[in-house]
């Protein structure tokens, strides 16, 4: 039964984390935290259903539809949610325009799919117990969004780019960098990665309205607990929650699974208010 | 002829107060029966199938000539499952439209809500929702149930576990909603007074996305049979693909929504509905002779080509059919639309012979529905809207 557990809580955990690296790539480009991650997440079951299971496309194709729907969705919260309130970052009215956006998202989401979880294909033909592919199709996503970003972020031109605006925009565009464009683009592919949270996991969340908020909610988890903008942390954080939830839901039963998670939410909070592996940046001035 | 200021105004006062007369004695002419549905939204599908046989109801009584010669009007204001929308719905039926009966809510939470205001208004009430305290004589005396009660639900679930499957040990779950919490608090409850052994019991988040630990938890208590509450299809479908892919051979007995088609599109093997039992009807149950009990079979026939079943289910079609009759017959019997008149008449019936059950009402007793007709379906057997009548029942 242990590995029950271990297996379905790192699957979640997954899921989780990339969820979490989403808000992550938001922030780092434009300071903001976006609380449409987790309606990416959503969405990236719902095209898949959609496009795979109701307009009977091949997997792969059905795939990169579903990433390019979903880097879409991620320049429009860009364009409309975020762009204009960056000017007024200190009143924090992005809280107010990203959760409206995700609120329209989900809503026409209930309206244009369904109000009920809908099943989402089986990618693959083999896996089966506790290797099925519902478990580790979420991790194997965990670990190519972690390699690509390595590769983008220090390999690349661009991903250098991200990483100048992320430290300091103003500095950025003092020396040329196209801001709004590589805002955007990692907008775009914050896009992907919900997107590919929620395709990975689609079998285990199924393709489902109401995922959005769930994700958005537990995907929030582990960039506090791995420190704002700590992409490792943020991973480690999102196999640790999964984990923990899965053990508190076996030891303590499922009603009393959100409390056991927030009670040591908030203690590690107090403890480390930066996070567990994050730290405030040392700035040369 | 000269138009003289007395006569303009006399007949200004006319033209303006005809309608005001005229409207009562055009009212007498149907007989108004006010019906709040969920038709759209979440959940709509329960209102969708009640109002097919609604619509097919009023249709037969018309096309036969109506009650006494007056037609029956139907006045349908969809809720969207809303407790709001249901109590303006309720409001404006009552004081606007003064229907003769209403027919609804068809849902707990609305019923919840309206149920207290339609009997301040004395309006006769008809309604389906399982939660045992909206149904009062002494609070609510408008007030009448066509369809079981939850603890009439439960009890065909306990007989079913204790005295057919002959299981002791069992496990109820419900999901966190008002209803899956009250359902697994009596359901409990009432198998440990049965002597059986609840070896584990708990409620799960409806939007949980895993529930391998919860399932876990069972089978490591020794559950022989797990009991779930909820209408939630994703639930339901997340607990049987769990079962199934740990390969752990207990039956699921429980709520009729084990039996959905939403539940079955979202299994991870076909095989993994097997062993899944549902709350059924025996009116609405095919026999081993693969056929419906003869009635219900005559109306089954009578529906081809009008009303769909194969989307919807047939206990919901036929309820909503006796609804429109047992109103169209309290009026015909007592030749009246005044609600006193009506309750009275539903006071008296015994055994009243509908297509979904024969209703018995007295005036201490509104919860008609005869338990011995509620039965266990096969989940999988699913048909025209109708399930076969689970192993061990004859």
């Amino acid at each position: 039964m242990l590995e029950a557990v271990i297996v379905s809580g790192v699957a979640i955990g997954a899921v989780y984390a990339l969820i979490g690296i989403t808000y992550n790539v938001m922030y780092a480009a434009s300071r903001v935290m976006s609380f449409t991650s987790g309606q990416l997440g959503m969405l990236g079951g719902v095209f898949g259903a959609w496009f795979i299971l109701r307009l009977g496309l091949p997997v792969l194709p059905g795939a990169v539809l579903t990433l390019s729907a979903c880097a879409l969705v991620g320049l429009a919260t860009e364009i409309v949610a975020v762009r204009p309130v960056l000017a007024s970052l200190e009143k924090h009215l992005y809280v107010l325009s990203t959760l409206a956006f995700a609120l329209l998202i989900q809503q026409f989401v209930a309206i244009e799919w369904s109000t009920e979880p809908q099943p989402f294909p089986r990618l693959l033909a083999f896996g089966d117990a506790l290797i099925d592919q519902k478990f580790w199709l979420p991790l194997a996503a965990c670990a190519a969004v972690i390699v690509a970003l390595e590769i983008i972020y220090r390999r690349t031109l661009v991903g250098r780019a991200f990483l100048a605006i992320a430290e300091d925009g103003f500095a950025a565009r003092a020396l040329g960098l196209p801001e709004r464009r590589l805002r955007m683009a990692s907008y775009a592919l914050a896009g992907v990665i919900g997107g590919l949270a929620g395709f990975a996991g689609g079998e285990l969340m199924l393709a489902f309205f109401a995922n959005g908020p769930l994700l958005s909610f537990y995907g929030f988890v582990p960039v506090a607990l791995g420190g704002l903008g700590n992409n490792r942390g943020a991973i480690i954080g999102g196999l640790l929650l999964g984990l923990f939830q899965q053990a508190a839901s076996f030891l303590v039963g499922g009603l009393f699974v959100s409390v056991a998670t927030f009670v040591v939410f908030i203690a590690v909070l107090l403890a480390a208010p930066q996070g567990l592996f994050g730290a405030a940046a040392g700035r040369r001035v | 002829m000269p138009l003289h200021r007395r006569a303009f105004l006399a007949a200004s006062a006319a033209s303006v107060a005809a309608p005001v007369v005229i409207r009562p004695a055009r009212a007498a002419e149907t007989v108004r029966i006010g019906w709040i549905p969920a038709l759209t939204g979440a959940s709509s599908a329960p209102g969708i199938g009640f109002n097919r046989g609604v619509i097919l109801a009023a249709a037969e009584i018309n096309a036969a000539g109506g009650v006494g010669g007056r037609m029956i009007e139907v006045i349908t204001r969809d809720t969207q499952g809303d407790p709001t929308k249901a109590v303006n719905a309720t409001v404006e039926l009552i004081s606007r439209q003064q229907v003769a009966a209403i027919w609804g809510p068809v849902n707990s939470g609305e019923a919840l809500a309206t149920t207290p205001l339609i009997a301040r208004n004395r309006v006769p009430s008809l309604h389906p929702c399982v939660i045992d305290s909206l149904i009062d004589p002494a609070k609510y005396p408008n007030a009448f149930r066509i369809a079981p009660a939850g603890a009439q639900w439960e009890a065909a679930v306990r007989h079913y576990c204790l005295d057919i499957l002959k299981v002791r040990k069992v496990a109820i779950v419900g999901d966190t909603t008002g209803y899956g919490t009250t359902a697994t608090r009596d359901s409990v409850a009432d198998f440990t007074r049965a002597g059986a052994d609840v070896v584990y019991h708990d409620l799960i988040d409806a939007t949980r996305t895993d529930v391998t630990a919860d399932v876990l938890r069972m089978q490591q208590a020794g559950a022989e049979a797990v009991i779930p509450w909820s209408v939630t299809t994703g639930l339901m479908a997340r607990l049987l693909n769990v079962r199934g892919a740990r390969g752990w051979d207990v039956p699921f007995v429980g709520h009729p929504s084990l039996g959905s088609g939403e539940v079955h599109r979202l299994l991870d093997r076909e095989a993994y509905w097997d062993k899944v039992y549902l709350v059924g009807y025996r009116s609405c149950s095919y026999g081993a002779d693969g056929r419906l009990p003869a009635r219900m079979q005559a109306f089954v026939d009578r529906l081809r080509g009008k009303v769909d079943l194969a989307d919807t289910t047939l206990w919901w079609v036929a309820a909503g059919h006796d609804a429109i009759r047992l109103v169209a017959e309290a009026v015909q019997a007592t030749k009246s639309t005044s609600h006193e008149a009506i309750i009275g008449y539903w006071n008296t019936l015994t055994s009243w012979p509908g297509l979904y059950g024969d209703y018995t009402w007295t005036k201490q007793e509104h919860n008609g529905y005869p338990t011995e007709e509620v039965v266990m379906s096969v989940a999988s057997s699913f048909r025209d809207g109708a399930y076969a009548l689970a192993p061990g029942y004859s």
